[in-house]
């Protein structure tokens, strides 16, 4: 399934009304029955069937359970499961993955859910210190997800628009996961959830509704550890993941007018990341654009322009250039919000110096 | 804490005295446990760290033996035990062997963490015992999830949480209790109050007076025990153990007692006034013990020396083997972060 | 029996050193393994410590009050037959040791200095760049690259300093299209055919010059902007320092009295304007330079090395000044075109470049140039030569002046001609009589 999913074009289904966002399908040919899902239906689906297929999979959470989630993830799992597998918890993010990694000694499969991805800093030690090490200290796996909704662009204000991913990047033992299509966030939540160790699963919540896809009904995974080329191209690489991909693509549109042809590049998984596709893509391009919507310093792009830097220094016909956020909390007011995130502009702009660079 | 603020009355009326007693050969194993314990952290504490066989730190949980021990002795097999860094006993009774947890503080590749961890940092799920982390109350909400998923599955298995009660100051250990308690889970919390977090005194940790006091704030029943008596614990720990495996719910058991050491083998305790530790070492809890069960005729003078010399022999032998087993590899640092089929 | 070092402890993680306070036994005593050896005070704690081994206190190593790192040996236990160790130095004021320190790296290889090729410059010689941005160190001879096109050029062992000054990236650094279109053409100096953006009016001929000294870096106290160049103002820039380079430049002036063409132009104003023509002044000027041309070949002519090449046509190129820069279409075959013809051809590609409607073919072929200085009211102009072309001619404001004719004052337009010209084929002398043509052309112009 994954290898075919390699070839297949993003094409245009239609333009989603007063969204300002375009609805992307995939090539799929309709050879089975398919239906038009949103990333958070995905989401949804891949929790349900992979609750369905394995009992010792449950959800614990706040909300979770009798509201169905604050962003209707677990709608009607509580009817069908019972109140034994999705659990309505106490506001303790600690507690809730602590109980998460208890019950995961004991061999069950946990997804502890963080009502906004910002409130997993309180959770910071038990998913750092304690499951990220066990393997490691004593051989016992921790096959917990932690997952829960990151990113800006709702107005949300600081304490809901964050993404943390980079203090998980930063613990070896854990894997961190960040979809931006409706496939890769059912494949990867079944990734999650099967992998025998800690996965932080963080779905952007911008791309909750506004992304559509038709999805295959048998059973696919994603697997962790491998990135996707959304749109193969010969000027510059563009690396990024999470909802900027929609931003490099929008980009890649309007630049190809002018004759430069990005490749944008999903990363889909930052631990552990596809280097080797990033160097591919690096050696061919010769120009590379790191992009993410996280700030500026300690953001995954530092660590992916060393790592060009030091393993394809040869191939780079230009300076490493990086696109993200400035290093503030994310702002409340719109003008705000507009300025801290990085825009369709600037990728243009910053690809338009690069090529003629 | 003043000693002159230690009144036994007080002291005797806080305590719930034990109604029961258990059978002969139980009293025998609480003996040997407690004993076997209290000479393995000597020989760690007093000898091999100060040989320099042991790096790192070592804490020991002296005069606190009758805790892990009276609450352990009675466990199944397939309960889960999570205990902190002065519940050496837990680990003995739960069937490590000595020379498992000598390798491991000698940080041989042959310890419970093969070189990773150190010290009391140790644990096997095929023992039913999860290790602690150093952010200590950690282990409360994994306990608590330890029990929501034998509720879950519906077994009638039991979950033990030791911690002290520096750590019942921390987020975790509330977070952790409450959600234990709102889904009754079978766990058994049990605080070794020994009244000094490192040179913390208990009137600088918290503004109750007692632990279990808190029990009531989060709907779960609280007992307070003389932790240096080890038949008071056992009836303590047993009835709570009784109750969680008929799906009452969890209990929380403040065991009184006295950190008859410094925090760690480095500290001297010097902040600890001198006639504390007077006052608390005539309530030794296995001297109390051997003459009580002396007085009862259960043991003999000789027989607490035979069995001291079995013991001594025990640890020599196990001293001699970790001693000589192999440190790790160092590439071995990398080994075991991620999950690697093997 | 194997003596068995006796250290001193770490007590506590952040213990370094430990002094002995007291032995509990001395040298020759017997010893039993856990049995109190020695006292030592550290900064957190006094301890007693036990011996590791039986037997007999073979050497005490530390004395009391002595202070040592940890790990120190500060007694030996043995058997009693063994020779006595060294004593170990009291723990020095530094601790840390210090790692030995790296071997210098070796310089990276850069490529041979010999430049291949290339004519050899009377110029001066080129400084290594000095960069200021993009951080790249200059390669042989102050070559901008990258590390790709370093790779590129060692791989197929192509110096750079044989693409100095081709490059087509910023501040003419070598791209990875430069070196690959080098490569492709089989390493030779010449310059890559461009992707014609439309103000590009040369034929690629290559120049012989070689490398022209870098800019020196840019040093500024203040606020700036910087805004990249557009492909049409970089082809611009690049040609006029080119042609700078290429040609011996000379401008000389003459003062023609229009007064003739004027009228003439007056008195046809309406005729043209029924065939849809509008007159202006133009026209005239090419028509005399194409007069002139004819008469006076070599300015309508070209080098290529010490060739000359003279050219059968005559194409005039009207240098038209737009928003985004300048640019040069060109009316071909004057020569054979009437003052009518001349005039709808002028407006005709005016027109097509004011709209950007122009053809590549619009641009090129040019023989000789004209262009308008006055238009924005401009005495006189020294323009620079529209490569590979050996002359150009600039128009002054047509501006009435008292003039002397027979010794009598009169008012009469006049306008100042400059010719710039390429003194490599064409002389002064040859020049002035060009432009004395021209002249006789307008001032006897018809009417």
């Amino acid at each position: 399934m994954e290898a075919r999913r390699k070839q297949s074009q993003f094409r245009l289904l239609h333009w989603y009304p007063n969204s300002g966002f375009w609805l992307l399908a995939s090539g799929f040919p309709p050879t089975q029955h398919m239906a038009l899902t949103t990333y958070v239906e995905a989401i949804r689906q891949g929790i349900w069937e992979e609750m369905e297929k394995d009992e010792r999979v449950f959800v614990l959470g706040e909300d979770v359970g009798i509201y169905g989630g604050a962003f209707k993830v677990t709608a009607g799992m509580l009817e069908k499961f019972g109140e034994w597998r999705i659990i309505d918890t106490p506001i303790s993010e600690s507690a809730i993955v602590g109980a998460a990694i208890g019950a995961a000694l004991m061999g069950m499969r946990p997804i502890a859910e963080m009502q906004f991805a910002d409130f997993i800093s309180c959770a910071f030690d038990q998913i750092t210190n304690f499951a990220a090490k066990c393997r490691y200290r004593w051989g016992a796996g921790v096959p917990i997800v932690v997952r829960g909704p990151s990113g800006g662009g709702v107005h949300g204000g600081p304490f809901h628009s964050q993404n943390p991913e980079m203090y998980f990047v930063h613990t070896p033992g854990l894997k961190v996961v960040c979809p931006s299509t409706a496939y890769d966030a059912k494949g990867l939540i079944k990734a999650a959830i099967r992998d025998p160790d800690p996965v932080i699963y963080f779905e952007h919540k911008f791309l909750y509704r506004r992304v559509k896809e038709e999805l295959p009904t048998d059973d696919f995974v994603v697997p962790i550890g491998k990135a996707s080329i959304r749109r193969p191209g010969t000027d510059i690489s563009v690396l990024t993941y999470g909802a900027m991909v929609y931003n490099a693509l929008d980009a890649a549109k309007e630049l190809e007018r002018e004759g430069i042809d990005l490749e944008v590049v999903d990363l889909r998984s930052l631990l552990p990341f596809d280097k080797e596709t990033i160097l591919e893509s690096v050696k061919k391009t010769n120009k590379v654009i790191l992009l993410h919507e996280d700030t500026r310093i300690g953001g995954f792009a530092g660590e992916l322009a060393a790592i060009i830097s030091d393993e394809a220094f040869e191939y780079l016909d230009g300076p490493i250039r990086r696109i993200t956020a400035p290093d503030t909390p994310v702002p409340y007011s719109p003008p705000l919000e507009e300025f801290f995130l990085p825009k369709v502009s600037d990728i243009v702009n910053v690809a338009r110096e690069l090529y003629a660079y | 804490m003043n000693v002159k603020d230690i009144n036994p009355e007080i002291l005797a009326r806080q305590v719930v005295p034990p109604t029961r007693l258990p059978p002969d050969q139980t009293l025998l194993d609480l003996l040997y446990y407690m004993k076997l314990t209290r000479e393995l952290e000597f020989r760690i504490e007093r000898k091999l760290y100060r040989q320099g066989k042991i790096v790192g730190g070592v804490y020991v949980g002296r005069g606190q033996e009758a805790i892990a021990v009276g609450s352990c002795i009675n466990l199944r097999a397939d309960d889960v035990v999570c205990p902190s860094h002065r519940d050496m006993g837990a680990f003995l009774i739960r069937g490590m062997s000595l020379r498992t947890i000598l390798a491991q503080y000698m940080a041989r590749k042959t310890g419970a963490t093969r070189g990773k961890d150190g010290n009391m940092h140790m644990g096997d799920l095929k023992h039913n015992l999860i290790p602690f982390v150093s952010m200590l109350a950690d282990n409360v909400p994994v306990a608590a999830g330890i029990g929501l998923s034998f509720k879950m599955r519906g077994q009638d298995r039991v979950a033990l949480c030791f911690f002290g009660d520096g750590a019942t100051s921390r987020g975790d250990w509330h977070e952790g209790v409450n959600m234990a308690s709102v889904f009754k889970v079978p766990v058994v919390f049990i605080c070794n109050n020994n009244q000094y977090a490192y040179s913390t005194p208990l009137e600088r940790q918290m503004a109750v007076e007692n632990v279990a006091d808190r029990a009531e704030a989060y709907g779960l029943p609280g007992e307070i025990v003389d932790g240096n008596d080890v038949l008071a614990v056992w009836d303590a720990a047993t009835r709570a153990i009784e109750r969680a495996r008929s799906g009452q719910g969890p209990t929380l058991i403040e065991c009184k007692t006295f950190r008859m050491t410094g925090h760690s083998a480095h500290d001297d305790a010097g902040y600890v006034p001198a006639e504390l530790f007077e006052f608390w070492e005539e309530r030794d809890p296995i001297n109390k013990f051997e003459r009580f069960l002396k007085e009862r005729g259960i043991i003999t003078a000789s027989g607490i020396e035979d069995l001291q010399k079995r013991i001594n022999r025990e640890i020599d032998e196990a001293i001699q083997i970790a001693e000589k087993d192999p440190f790790p590899d160092p590439e071995d640092c990398l080994k075991d972060v991620y999950y690697e089929e093997s | 029996m194997a003596d068995t070092k006796v250290i001193m402890p770490q007590m506590g993680e952040s213990i370094f050193e430990g002094t002995i306070t007291k032995w509990l036994k001395k040298k020759g005593d017997k010893i039993q393994r856990d049995e109190p050896l020695f006292e030592i005070s550290t900064d957190k704690i006094d301890s007693e410590i036990p011996s590791p081994a039986s037997g007999v206190v073979q050497d005490i190593l530390v004395k009391e009050g002595q202070t040592v790192q940890i790990n120190t040996v500060v007694a030996v236990i043995g058997d009693g037959t063994s020779t006595p160790a060294e004593a170990p130095k009291e723990a020095p004021k530094e601790t840390r040791k210090e790692a030995p320190k790296a071997s210098p790296t070796e310089p990276p290889k850069e490529a041979p200095k010999e430049v291949k090729g290339t004519a050899p410059i009377d110029g001066p010689v080129p400084e290594t760049d000095e960069e200021e941005e993009g951080g790249e160190e200059g390669g042989p001879e102050g070559t901008r690259s990258s590390p790709l096109v370093r790779r590129i050029a060692k791989e197929h062992g192509v110096d750079l300093s044989a693409l100095a000054g081709k490059g087509t990236g910023i501040n003419g650094r070598i791209t990875k299209r430069d070196i690959l279109s080098y490569v492709e053409q089989g390493g030779t100096a010449e310059k890559p055919a461009a992707k014609a953006p439309a103000a590009r009016p040369a034929a690629p001929v290559p120049p012989p010059a070689a490398a022209p000294p870098p800019p020196p870096a840019m040093k500024f106290a203040g606020e700036v902007e910087r805004v990249p160049m557009t492909q049409m103002r970089k082809s611009i820039a690049e040609h006029m320092v080119m042609s700078r380079r290429t040609s011996a430049h000379v401008t000389t002036f003459f003062e023609v009295d229009c007064s003739r063409i004027m009228k003439a132009r007056e008195n046809s104003r309406a005729e043209f304007e029924r065939s849809g023509v509008k007159l202006t002044v133009t026209p005239f000027f090419v028509q005399a330079a194409a007069n002139a041309l004819k008469k006076f070949p070599i300015v309508n002519s070209s080098v290529d090395g010490d060739t000359i090449v003279y050219k059968r046509p005559v194409n005039i190129g009207i240098a038209v000044s737009l928003e985004t820069g300048l640019i040069v279409p060109v009316v071909k075959n004057v020569d054979q075109k009437n003052l009518l013809g001349i005039a709808n051809a002028i407006n005709d590609v005016g027109e097509r470049a004011r709209n950007k409607k122009l053809t590549p073919d619009d641009v090129k072929d040019g023989t000789f140039t004209i262009t308008n200085p006055g238009q924005y009211g401009a005495l006189i102009g020294t323009p620079i030569i529209n490569q590979p072309q050996v002359a150009i001619m600039g128009m002054g404001a047509i501006k009435k002046r008292a003039v002397v004719i027979d010794d009598a004052i009169a008012i009469r337009p006049m306008i100042i001609l400059s010719l710039s010209f390429d003194h490599r084929v064409i002389d002064g002398a040859v020049a002035d009589q060009f432009m004395a043509e021209v002249q006789k052309q307008l001032e006897n112009w018809p009417v």
